[in-house]
């Protein structure tokens, strides 16, 4: 049997991030706003938002929809509604993530910048032409500071829930 | 002093549960007190002339009523004391059923307790009160009608028919508003021009304007008086006597002379493109804007106008009507009445820069489609694409443009679903060949035989996409627009090439509303339509006696639902005017001038704008409207210098009153005083006792009309006199009668919680409630509340004077 | 002479020296002075908001807290940085809620957010500050001969009522500045659709997709270039072509430029001192067309 229930959206609209959830009223602007729906119909945002309405919090977690979104903001820009779509996006997947659903590519973002303190790391042969070009040498991040940061947000239980995988 | 007290038993109700004979007893004590009567009933037959006859006789001149259904028996009694030359406002309601018996049933001894007190207290404000002066003010038996278009035709025909004098005000040169553009009207497809005049009778005949505004006959109606190019520029005076000033715009035409022949629009030189069509085609400097509008006569737009250098309609003109000379005019007229019949207007969709109206001519609103569809319109009644003049034969619709929209117009505008599918029914009868899409987010079809419009044009093919497009594009190869949306029933991203878009925009208040408003001292409401005075209740009522609204002013409306409205406001406004005269009780403020000045405090709060003020002896001091004062006592809760008063709610009043329910007949017992307002919440005070709910007897209850009346010292003076706790007990802020009385005693309770503090008194003492008038079981709780607070407290030790 | 905090930001210095180099040398010659603040870190994009929003909104307001202290206002070369900064900026400064759960986490390193200073966009200081006119009179070589799309990308314009850099449907910024240096800024379907550059990583198909597209419509109305502002933009479009070319067979050979390459160009400097090998597609022809 499904069941129906708004359960989730509660809860999603108790995350920073997902307090418009429940304005949506299914006009699907955001989805023919979308470069990606455009694309293709593995992702269409307004789906992904009637699915957590409708309380299937399994479905939109393990799913890949939460993921294909680019962070665009063209639908953001455009409801009728003022859902902060891709800023629900985000909440989705800070919930997916810290129940343990991660995506490689987003395992690498988190260890790159807990040890960094950087997304990118540059390269030995990138500081030569830098020096080359006449460019200034690059300042150094203070991985410390960073760390002290993280530790005090929720990026902390991520990076538990991802040595818990390992 | 003189006082009477009459204890009704309520048909034994009261004796039952109270020893009513100590009761007396305790009142005969009373000082001032000269009579106590007891019987079934004081409120009507012998009961009630016994009252009479003891005010007659002069063995009383005050007294104090028990009754248990307060509020009829106070009409009644002050009904009767009228009849019989004794004012009324000598005596003081109590209910001693609801206030003492039906909410304290488990605690009989201490109910006779709260009864003595709460009958003491009456009897010491019965001392205190005034005679109140009762007043007669003429009214002018005339009304102004703002706005020609539907509503205020409607409106205005009515009133005349009722039988008073008209003025309709229009600020257009043509009357028929934003519907004489909208060819027909739904459910039953009439010629918008033909619907505008409703069928109404003269000289005993019947006439159905079935043939255009202009041969209704509306301007031949007797009474009605009718300026066009007008607007209302001041409002003063009073309900019943407004003096208006009205500016009206040369129309260079003069009215009476002009037999519409169209000889001048001919020889005229100057054109432009005709807003009033769509642009779709031009007109000239002097023109009509369609041939069956009223007035049948033609004007000349003098932003476009070369005047004197052509002159060369004047020349032609057979009646010689044009007068190039013609000056603006002032016109001040009184009228007893005003109803604003302002309407509403087409949202002005450029602002969706997505949908690029004003950028692509295919992309057009609904209004500029209906010029299209009118056979005596501009294209001839054939839909075309405005960049080629092609027939359109494909044709996008798109719904809630700016309506339902956060970043517009929050609300569904209503009528918009029903016009774009009006429209899609006219084209589809016109070539069932041609292709119509409705884009949609839900389509909305409330109201007798509107879903058959929907049922119709399913039928014939019309298409409907769930879905509110992003936005139009332009295909760069066939130039044509392209509405992208999903349609969301299947999930696919469309794009929609189209012939033609037409948005279906939303209805927003006419421009100039708010100015309007505050020329005549109504408000609009967050929405920018003007204001109800109770928007379920009283529609057509503003806050201001003798000012009405209607149609779409308030809201966006089809035409049968402006029809009702214009009714409604006219039979208002003729209920206002109809005897002539107002009288009233002069239970209002009152200005203490020696001690008012310069501070215009009070003006800002009065709910009704009757406080305006006046220059004297180098002072501002504040005047009241005797008309306007609805008598809450906002203002004088709000006056810092204490020169305000209401009437037959004085501070002496009030204080009296309070002192007298501070009496600790037993010492170990805490009091808590509830104060509330007359409204919400002496109502829910009420619903505890009708629904036997109850709360402890030690909180004693006293009714000020509203909570905004309460000053700090009050409170003050009720802790010094040995009240243990206060709750002020007022409407929820959203559903205050006087709009900001409860909003205005919660500062003041805030205040007064700091207040104490500073006397190192705890703030918890006081509180306030504020509720809707059926939350006995809130009320009871609250209740119970203070009464644990105040006996945990204990009694305040020492209060220090202010 | 305004000096700027310079937000460098991880992908510029590290993957796009043409970028880099092209903006000094440009705001320099602009009279722009740029700071390079010490322990700027990153400015916790897209990719961090998605892992946890709180700890985006805090590593962001730690870096304007670095600016604050300096007493500049930020300045960013990246949209993505743009975003981030100029967003939490923004939220901190309208929600003091917010700002309070983001100061209490702050302060475990001695910090607080003060909402004291302004994070801006390169651009925006250009055609704000600087002046269309301005740029236009350092032109020493007019590129009267270049159709240029420009490409506003996403995280300039939008959430606009947080950015408010520019009118989110009808930008106006880059086309007049492309139009300063005497080239046609032109116009072609779906310009404000984003490029799928965040994709990348994740479904560098879709991505590829979302690429062609934007590709194909500018080449279809004409471009000679697209002129891109951002780094994740650039790649997308520029080492996408490379991968279209493979996948689809479809080669467009689009030559992508960052708008301070072009400005130095039109104010005389070489091409070979803006790095041209940081890009895949090759800008031969285009540097061809403009002489
Ligand atoms: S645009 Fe907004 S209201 Fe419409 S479906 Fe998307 S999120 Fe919901
Ligand atoms: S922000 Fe995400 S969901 Fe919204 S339009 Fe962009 S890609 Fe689609
Ligand atoms: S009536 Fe229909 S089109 Fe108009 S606002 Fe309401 S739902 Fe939208
Ligand atoms: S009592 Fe109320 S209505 Fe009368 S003047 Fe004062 S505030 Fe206005």
């Amino acid at each position: 049997m499904i069941r129906v229930s708004a359960d989730f959206a509660k809860e999603v609209k108790k995350r920073l991030g997902g307090e418009t959830i429940t304005n949506c009223y299914q006009c699907g602007t955001c989805t023919s706003s979308c470069p990606v729906a455009r694309v293709t119909n593995r992702f269409n945002p307004r789906k992904l938002i009637v699915q957590s309405l409708r309380g299937k919090r399994d479905d939109v977690l393990t799913g890949e929809m939460i993921w294909l979104c680019c962070s665009c903001f063209n639908c953001q820009e455009r409801c009728p509604q003022r859902v902060e779509i891709a800023d629900l996006i985000y909440a989705l997947r800070n919930i997916a993530i810290s129940e343990g659903n991660v995506p490689n590519i987003y395992s690498e973002f988190v260890s790159a910048l807990y040890s960094e303190g950087k997304l990118v790391k540059v390269a030995g042969f990138t500081e030569k032409q830098r020096e080359n070009f006449g460019l200034p040498p690059l300042k150094k991040p203070d991985v410390e500071a960073i760390r002290a940061i993280l530790a005090e947000t929720s990026f902390g239980e991520v990076l538990k829930v991802l040595e818990g995988k390992e | 002093m003189k006082v009477g007290v009459f204890i009704s038993d309520c048909g034994g109700l009261v004796s039952k549960v109270l020893d009513i004979g100590d009761i007396e007893k305790y009142i005969r004590g009373i000082d001032g007190v000269k009579l106590v009567e007891v019987r079934d009933s004081f409120s009507s037959g012998e009961g009630l002339e016994r009252i009479v006859r003891a005010f007659k006789e002069r063995r009383i001149d005050r007294a104090v009523v028990t009754e248990c259904s307060p509020k009829i028996a106070e009409i009644r009694i002050l009904n009767r004391l009228k009849e019989e030359g004794v004012n009324p406002y000598l005596v003081e309601i109590v209910d001693l059923l609801g206030s003492c018996i039906l909410p304290h049933r488990s605690w009989p001894d201490k109910a006779v307790e709260k009864a003595k007190v709460t009958l003491l207290a009456a009897v010491e404000r019965a001392k205190l009160l005034e005679p109140i002066e009762s007043r007669r003010f003429p009214i002018e038996k005339s009304a102004l009608i703002i706005g020609g278009g539907l509503a205020g035709i409607n409106a205005a025909i009515e009133l005349i028919d009722t039988g008073f004098e008209v003025t309709l005000v229009e600020r257009e040169p043509f009357i028929g508003g934003l519907a004489a553009r909208m060819v027909r009207f739904f459910p039953t497809d009439d010629c918008a021009l033909c619907v505008q005049a409703p069928i109404y009778e003269l000289k005993g005949v019947t006439k159905t304007s079935r043939k255009g505004l202009y041969r209704s006959g509306v301007s031949e109606l007797p009474g009605l008086n009718i300026y066009t190019n007008s607007r209302v520029v001041s409002v003063e005076g009073e309900p019943g006597n407004f003096t208006v000033t009205i500016e009206k715009k040369p129309r260079y035409v003069d009215e009476t002379k002009c037999i519409g022949c169209g000889e001048c629009t001919k020889v005229c030189p100057v054109e432009v493109p005709d807003l009033f069509n769509a642009k779709l085609k031009s007109r000239k400097a002097i023109y009509i804007n369609a041939p069956n509008l009223y007035p049948p006569v033609y004007a000349i737009d003098e932003t476009i106008c070369k005047f004197k250098e052509c002159a060369k309609c004047v020349e032609v003109c057979p009646t010689k009507a044009i007068d190039l000379d013609q000056k603006a005019e002032t016109i001040k007229l009184r009228v007893g009445a005003i109803i604003v019949a302002t309407g509403f207007e087409e949202f002005n969709p450029e602002v969706i820069k997505e949908y690029h109206y004003g950028e692509y001519p295919d992309v057009i609103t609904q209004s500029e489609l209906a010029r299209m569809l009118d056979p005596f319109g501009p294209t001839g009644g054939i839909p075309i694409r405005p960049s080629t003049g092609e027939k359109a034969k494909k044709i996008v619709m798109i719904q809630c443009v700016g309506s339902r929209d956060r970043r517009y117009n929050r609300y569904c505008s209503g009528i918009c679903c029903m016009i774009a599918l009006k429209h899609a029914d006219m084209i589809k009868k016109l070539d069932p060949e041609s292709e119509v899409q409705i884009c949609y987010i839900d389509i909305r079809t409330t109201g007798r035989m509107h879903e058959d419009y929907y049922e119709r044009a399913r039928e014939q093919g019309v298409i409907f996409v769930k879905g509110r497009p992003t936005e139009i594009v332009l295909n760069p190869d066939s130039g044509k627009p392209v509405v992208i949306v999903e349609d969301g029933l299947t999930g696919e991203i469309l794009n929609l090439e189209a012939d033609l878009v037409v948005l279906s925009t939303a209805f927003v208040p006419s421009s100039g509303s708010k100015e309007l408003a505050e020329i005549l001292g109504i408000e609009v409401a967050e929405d920018g339509f003007f204001k109800e005075y109770n928007s379920k209740l009283r529609p057509t009522e503003t806050k201001i006696r003798g000012i009405y609204i209607c149609g779409g002013a308030t809201y966006p409306k089809d035409a049968p639902t402006t029809a009702l409205h214009a009714s409604s406001a006219a039979l208002k406004a003729g209920k206002f005017l109809r005897s002539g005269e107002i009288t009233k009780d002069l239970k209002v403020a009152v200005v203490n001038e020696e001690l008012c000045g310069d501070c215009e405090f009070c003006p800002v709060v009065c709910p009704y704008g009757a406080i305006t003020t006046v220059e004297k002896e180098g002072h501002v001091v504040a005047r009241v409207s005797e008309l306007r004062c609805e008598g809450c006592g906002i203002c004088v809760g709000t006056c810092p210098k204490n020169a305000i008063e209401l009437k037959h709610y004085t501070d002496d009043q009030i204080l009296a009153q309070i002192r007298a329910l501070a009496t600790k007949l037993d010492p170990k017992e805490p009091v808590v005083l509830a104060i509330c307002c007359a409204e919400c919440g002496h109502c829910a005070i009420e619903s505890s006792g009708i629904f036997l709910i109850e709360y402890p007897p030690n909180v004693r209850v006293m009714k000020v009309p509203c909570a905004g009346v309460l000053k700090v010292h009050h409170f003050l003076e009720a802790f010094n006199a040995g009240v243990d706790a206060i709750m002020v007990v007022g409407c929820k802020p959203e559903g205050c009668h006087y709009e900001y009385g409860s909003i205005k005693a919660a500062q003041k309770v805030a205040f007064t919680k700091t207040l104490l503090k500073a006397l190192g008194i705890e703030p918890e003492r006081i509180e306030m409630f504020q509720m809707v008038h059926i939350e006995g079981d809130r009320f009871a709780e609250a209740a119970k509340l203070m009464v644990e607070r105040a006996s945990s407290l204990g009694s305040i030790k020492e209060m220090i004077k202010i | 002479m305004k000096s700027y905090a310079l937000f460098l930001g991880c992908t510029i210095p590290a993957r796009q020296l043409n970028y880099e180099i092209s903006a000094r040398k440009a705001l320099k010659a602009l009279g722009i002075d740029l700071v390079d603040l010490d322990g700027m870190s990153c400015c916790a994009p897209p990719p961090i908001e998605s892992v946890a929003v709180d700890a985006s909104l805090a590593v962001s307001a730690y870096n304007i807290c670095l600016a604050e202290e300096a007493g500049l206002d930020l300045l960013t070369i990246c949209s993505g940085c743009f975003q981030s900064l100029a967003r939490t900026n923004e939220l901190l400064k309208r929600n003091s809620q917010l700002r309070k759960r983001v100061n209490q986490i702050l302060s475990k390193i001695g910090k607080e957010f003060k909402g004291s200073i302004e994070v801006k966009h390169y651009l925006k200081v250009l055609h704000d500050e600087v002046g269309v006119e301005e740029v236009r009179r350092n032109v020493t070589k007019q590129l009267k001969n270049i159709k240029a799309a420009p490409f506003y990308g996403c995280h300039l314009l939008r959430p606009s009522e947080l950015l408010k850099f520019d009118d989110p449907e009808k930008p106006r910024i880059l086309d007049d500045l492309i139009e300063a240096l005497g080239a046609k800024s032109i116009d072609y379907l779906d310009k404000l659709k984003c490029c799928g550059g965040l994709l990348r990583g994740y479904d560098d198909d879709l991505a590829l997709e979302l690429a062609r597209d934007k590709v194909m419509k500018a080449s279809k109305a004409g471009a000679d270039c697209i002129v891109t502002v951002c780094p994740f933009c650039f790649i997308n479009l520029d080492l996408g072509q490379i991968q279209i070319a493979r996948k689809y067979n479809e080669n467009y050979s689009l030559p992508i430029v960052h708008y301070p390459e072009l400005l130095c160009l039109a104010m005389g400097v070489e091409a070979k001192e803006l790095s041209p090998r940081s890009h895949r597609v090759k800008i031969d022809k285009l540097l061809e067309k403009m002489v």
